[in-house]
């Protein structure tokens, strides 16, 4: 089906460069940050439903995180980094990194933000050498003073690799979608045709979302999904599961 | 971020091979000669397998404090988990590195899975792959990266060998011609007989038979 949406080409560039293709590596599921193995409660939603979940319900489940969590914390605070980093303020990154990791109300879910952030800033600072801002961040982590969370280490690593502001924001929501599908699949809820369909889907729900959050500050990040957090937290109790969250 | 790396074995293999029942054999044999561990366990729908060495190996047996056993969910990818994207495994090692400098080793269990497990050496610095007879005798000589790569082969429930028909000579004589003369080890996890080699070879091949810290220290 081709929509209206397909035929956007306000944005498009036509010179292609270094940045395209680190956008393309930073964006594959082949980049090693171990977000396969979190599926952000859906895998309790499931049995709940007594493995009777709908493409429709899981639709609602992901543009639910994306507007009310996703959007106003993580991608907000990958727009105030690169903003941090335009005015050269590092001791805000660090503010940040404490702000988003105690807004993180599920324990597993810190945990596992700060392994993906920290194990993303380390893969990145493999073949990103003398940036000023990883390696201010590493150091932080490293002598205690900054968790690590993932959208910051994830926004200093596609910084340090020239992609834009708003497009590494797009990225952002583009494999939280995508980490959800995924598990969608293994769960056996959508067939693969079906998991690209919805990521079709999603489009214009990510591309607005990240033009309402890209530019927040951060005293206006907010998140509020309540019922979510909950069947996360039982989540995390379930005594056999497949995955982290 | 770990100041030290404290050597590690990633121990894989499939389904009902075993990997829990010879790393709650092995880390008594471990204990007794002075060496600590800590103890991953990456588990593909549950958390059973790490539930139960904790209650076996620290609350019962006092081996070690019941936080050295940790369990992780891999999403349903088990071999993705400890070859291709171990980046949780590697930050759950780190962590533990921290938190017990004192650690002679970690063993990292993988989730049971298929012959074409690996580790990866950013994860593991020595790899068992474990199999064992019921899949029939001809299971080496099928290699696959587990059986042909790992440092060290253990055949499994040998004690069932005569009930399956599965020839151990047919199996050793396999062995032996995929690995190209690499260690293998035949063992009955449930008695233990044949695990003090694994271990041996462990402190031989991993450690360098170096003694354990608590004793080095002293």
């Amino acid at each position: 089906m081709h929509t209206d949406k397909h035929t956007d080409k306000d944005n498009e560039s036509t010179t292609p460069s270094i940045a395209d293709l680190s956008f393309l590596q930073l964006s594959d599921s082949f980049f090693p940050t171990g977000l396969y193995t979190t599926s952000n409660g859906l895998e309790l939603l499931f049995y709940d439903k007594n493995r009777k979940l709908t493409y429709g319900e899981i639709s609602d489940f992901i543009k639910a995180y994306l507007v009310q969590q996703i959007g106003p914390t993580d991608c907000c605070v990958v727009g105030n980094v690169y903003d941090s980093i335009q005015k050269k303020d590092f001791m805000s990154l660090l503010e940040l990194d404490n702000t988003y990791y105690f807004m993180r109300l599920v324990d597993e879910t810190r945990s596992a933000s700060t392994r993906s952030g920290i194990q993303f800033l380390r893969c990145v600072s493999a073949f990103i050498h003398n940036d000023e801002y990883l390696d201010f961040y590493s150091k932080n982590i490293k002598s205690g003073h900054a968790k690590g969370v993932y959208p910051l280490s994830y926004a200093l690593g596609c910084n340090s690799m020239n992609i834009t502001k708003e497009r590494a924001g797009l990225m952002l929501l583009y494999g939280f979608v995508v980490s959800v599908i995924g598990a969608s699949l293994r769960l056996g809820i959508l067939q693969h045709i079906e998991g690209q369909m919805l990521i079709d889907e999603m489009k214009p729900v990510i591309l607005s979302t990240v033009k309402k959050n890209i530019n927040r500050p951060m005293d206006s990040m907010w998140q509020f999904i309540p019922q979510l957090d909950i069947i996360q937290m039982h989540h995390e109790q379930m005594d056999s599961k497949m995955f982290i969250t | 971020m770990a100041l030290l790396r404290i050597p590690r074995i990633g121990i894989g293999g499939p389904v009902g091979s075993g990997k829990t029942m010879l790393i709650e054999q092995l880390v008594p044999i471990l204990k007794n000669d002075g060496y600590n561990v800590g103890i991953i366990s990456n588990d593909v729908v549950s958390r059973e397998d790490a539930d139960r060495m904790r209650k076996n190996l620290a609350t019962d047996k006092g081996l070690m404090p019941e936080d050295l056993v940790i369990g992780i969910a891999t999403g349903g990818c088990p071999h993705t988990a400890v070859r291709e994207d171990p980046s949780i495994n590697i930050s759950v090692v780190e962590e533990m590195e921290s938190k017990h400098p004192e650690l002679d080793l970690i063993i990292i269990e993988s989730g049971g899975d298929n012959i074409t497990t690996t580790f990866s050496p950013a994860l593991a610095d020595y790899f068992i792959y474990i199999i064992d007879v019921s899949g029939g005798d001809k299971y080496p000589r099928k290699r696959g990266l587990g059986i042909e790569t790992s440092d060290l082969l253990v055949i499994n429930k040998i004690d069932i060998a005569s009930f399956i028909g599965a020839d151990l000579s047919i199996m050793e004589r396999d062995a032996k011609v995929v690995r190209n003369d690499k260690p293998y080890v035949f063992v009955n996890s449930k008695t233990g007989q044949g695990v003090k080699t694994v271990a041996e070879q462990i402190v031989k091949d991993l450690l360098f038979d170096a003694p354990p810290k608590s004793v080095a220290i002293n």
